[in-house]
């Protein structure tokens, strides 16, 4: 099969260049000043907390007298965020606020959008490359599992047993922080432990669904599951559900989404972790402008957290997420 | 273009290069493209046709490009691969294994020589599924359909236990200057030139050596092509082994770009890479098919996708246009076959 040697020759003979993609052309020089268009780019399509997001980030521009222009990948995947920022950034908006759906894959194509001179500004998720975003503005998400951990603790009381974490996808920031924080506190409670490591359901709720249930047929001392989101999240009611299990194993979720509220309501859920993307989108705004006149921007901003259970669920309401501003 | 000769009617008519051109299978879905470029140059003038829109077009199809090459042979014969996406994944997921393992723990600062040798493990990683799927094919006679399903599945899971469900991000940082983000010939991409010339040999060996005469013979009618002599059995296994090995390389040109092995991503390659060949022209049937067409058929969804992104259309119109453009292309070029034939 020379055509095998001929194709591996090509590979290594297209990688022989010498330039680098987007090096030249680059104007990264000081920020149009009429230019008032934003731009933001969330983690995925129609869900709840990226809708609250986008909400408070209008709300905010609409004061300062800017647009936000919001286009979401119809999956949490990296590879259909990509062509999405590179998008909008070719149309270059004065600032882009993005919540990269990789830590690693996205920092490419942002680095080619701030490269035309688009301030970036990173909100919920971030990237380990720190130096592409101004500010990023996200939850204390190892705190948010801390909390979790917490929380669970006081509903299991002095029962003793094992906990399961369910967790998204490897390599998504937020979740992963979630579960480190929440083993990493459970570790001060000696009657709970953990059912093995932190289990990945590609963010899909019917995996989360039969991650549980094959969770309740192996430990048969499951008193707690703590799903670090939304879809997680409403998979492991799914699978309680199915097994009769619900309210008998305490179920703390992440986030609080109308269904995790109405689930909280039903005893679906015990507790939920909730975050204030509102308060993210706003913020991600503030910074960006301030980027954009040259005042002092923060590098980074945590958002507040908030466990809410079914008896404070009045006094909360402001943190439920909306599905439309 | 506007050449019009009449025929006389003689016994075999030479047709103009005109009619063939405007009866060719590209043609018409070729000028799609271009009104579409057309059209979104005149909605976005400042965005839309600039050196750095056209070079994101190119980098961000490019790794699909090779999957739809090594599609366009497999439909050509009349079968399917859906499983494409996933041996792009476990490809590159035995590749960086692999770097990583010859660097002892982390790949980042590895050399060429540790470098090619991930290229060759990304390669005989998709080899591998491709005997397979190529083998219960042929040999077994399982439907192409069931095989590339399975192992759409069975890759993917395999991919994942060699490294307990989670990525590797550990990617030489030579590879990924060199062919990730590096570029050649005054500012066209690495990546870009990598799947061009792979289109282009591609194309090559399907319209003009015995190999590509045998993978239309094969589609168009395999009993008769196997009373001709065609050794049809061995000729598929070599189209599904071709077609992993596309898949391999396409997986070490995504490792190499998004240096990540992006479990979670590339669901959808599989569709969209069938999607983008059967636009080009390429009969679900089999035995019709060119390599051109499935170029023209990658950067169709991904100009309207760019457009309607740049333009501020809402996503889900691009679904839905994304799918119409589809549909259209298949019908108009029915309608235009069938009137042919009638004629």
């Amino acid at each position: 099969m020379w055509f095998v040697g001929a194709l591996a020759a090509v590979l290594v003979l297209g990688a022989c260049g010498t330039g680098q993609v987007g090096e030249d052309g680059s104007d990264s020089g000081a920020p149009d000043q009429n230019n008032k268009r934003l731009a933001l780019v969330p983690g995925v399509q129609n869900e709840p907390f990226y809708i609250s997001m986008q909400c408070g980030a209008e709300a905010e521009a609409k004061a300062q007298g800017y647009t936000v222009d919001t286009q979401a990948p119809q999956k949490f995947d990296a590879t259909l965020q990509e062509p999405i920022v590179t998008g909008l950034g070719a149309d270059k908006p004065a600032a882009l606020l993005v919540a990269p759906t990789d830590d690693v894959a996205m920092t490419e194509p942002l680095l080619q959008v701030k490269n035309l001179g688009v301030k970036i500004v990173e909100v919920d998720t971030s990237l380990q490359d720190r130096s592409v975003a101004v500010s990023t503005i996200t939850s204390n998400n190892e705190e948010g599992g801390r909390l979790a951990a917490k929380t669970l603790a006081e509903l299991a009381g002095s029962k003793s047993g094992s906990v399961l974490v369910l967790d998204t996808i490897a390599g998504t920031s937020t979740t992963n922080a979630r579960a480190k924080g929440f083993l990493d506190e459970l570790k001060k409670y000696p009657n709970l432990k953990p059912a093995g490591e932190a289990q990945f359901t590609q963010n899909e709720p019917d995996q989360a669904a039969s991650k549980v249930t094959a969770a309740l047929a192996s430990t048969p001392d499951l008193i707690g599951i703590f799903a670090t989101n939304l879809n997680t999240g409403e998979g492991a009611a799914t699978g309680l559900r199915n097994a009769n299990k619900t309210g008998t194993v305490s179920l703390v979720g992440f986030d609080a989404s109308p269904s995790e509220v109405d689930g909280l309501r039903a005893g679906d859920f015990q507790a939920l972790i909730a975050q204030d993307p509102a308060t993210i989108g706003k913020e991600g705004v503030k910074q960006a402008v301030a980027a954009l006149k040259g005042e002092k921007v923060t590098r980074d901003i945590e958002a507040p957290l908030v466990a809410i259970t079914k008896d404070n669920m009045a006094e909360n309401e402001k943190f439920f997420y909306k599905t439309e501003c | 273009m506007t050449a019009t000769t009449v025929e006389d009617g003689g016994a075999i008519q030479r047709r103009s290069l005109g009619t063939r051109l405007v009866t060719a299978n590209t043609f018409w879905i070729a000028l799609v493209l271009l009104a579409l470029i057309i059209i979104f140059s005149a909605l976005a003038p400042d965005a839309f046709p600039t050196v750095f829109n056209f070079q994101r077009l190119a980098i961000e199809t490019a790794v699909l490009l090779v999957l739809a090459v090594g599609m366009t042979f497999v439909i050509i014969t009349g079968g399917i691969d859906l499983s494409v996406g996933s041996v792009l994944i476990f490809a590159g997921m035995v590749s960086a294994k692999t770097m990583n393992a010859l660097s002892g723990g982390s790949a980042i600062e590895a050399g060429w020589g540790v470098i090619i040798a991930g290229l060759v493990a990304a390669v005989l990683g998709g080899l591998v599924w491709g005997f397979v799927n190529g083998f219960l094919i042929a040999k077994a006679k399982v439907p192409p359909l069931i095989v590339t399903l399975g192992s759409f599945g069975a890759a993917l899971g395999a991919a994942s236990l060699l490294n307990n469900g989670s990525d590797i991000r550990t990617v030489p940082t030579t590879l990924k200057r060199a062919l990730g983000s590096g570029t050649s010939f005054g500012g066209i991409p690495n990546l870009v030139i990598t799947a061009a010339v792979i289109t282009l040999i591609a194309a090559w060996l399907l319209h003009t050596t015995r190999f590509g005469r045998y993978t239309f013979a094969v589609g168009s009618n395999p009993e008769a092509a196997r009373r001709a002599g065609i050794g049809v059995t061995a000729h598929l296994l070599k189209v599904y082994l071709l077609t992993g090995f596309l898949a391999g390389a396409a997986g070490f040109m995504s490792l190499a770009y998004y240096s990540t092995t992006g479990i979670a991503a590339h669901a959808t390659d599989n569709l969209n890479a069938i999607a983008a060949v059967v636009m080009g022209g390429t009969s679900l049937f089999g035995g019709v098919g060119t390599m051109v067409g499935t170029v023209i058929g990658v950067f169709i969804p991904a100009v309207l996708k760019k457009g309607f992104n740049i333009t501020h259309v809402q996503d889900y119109w691009q679904m839905i246009a994304v799918g119409a453009v589809l549909v259209a292309a298949v019908w108009f070029d029915q309608q235009r076959r069938r009137s042919r034939n009638r004629s």
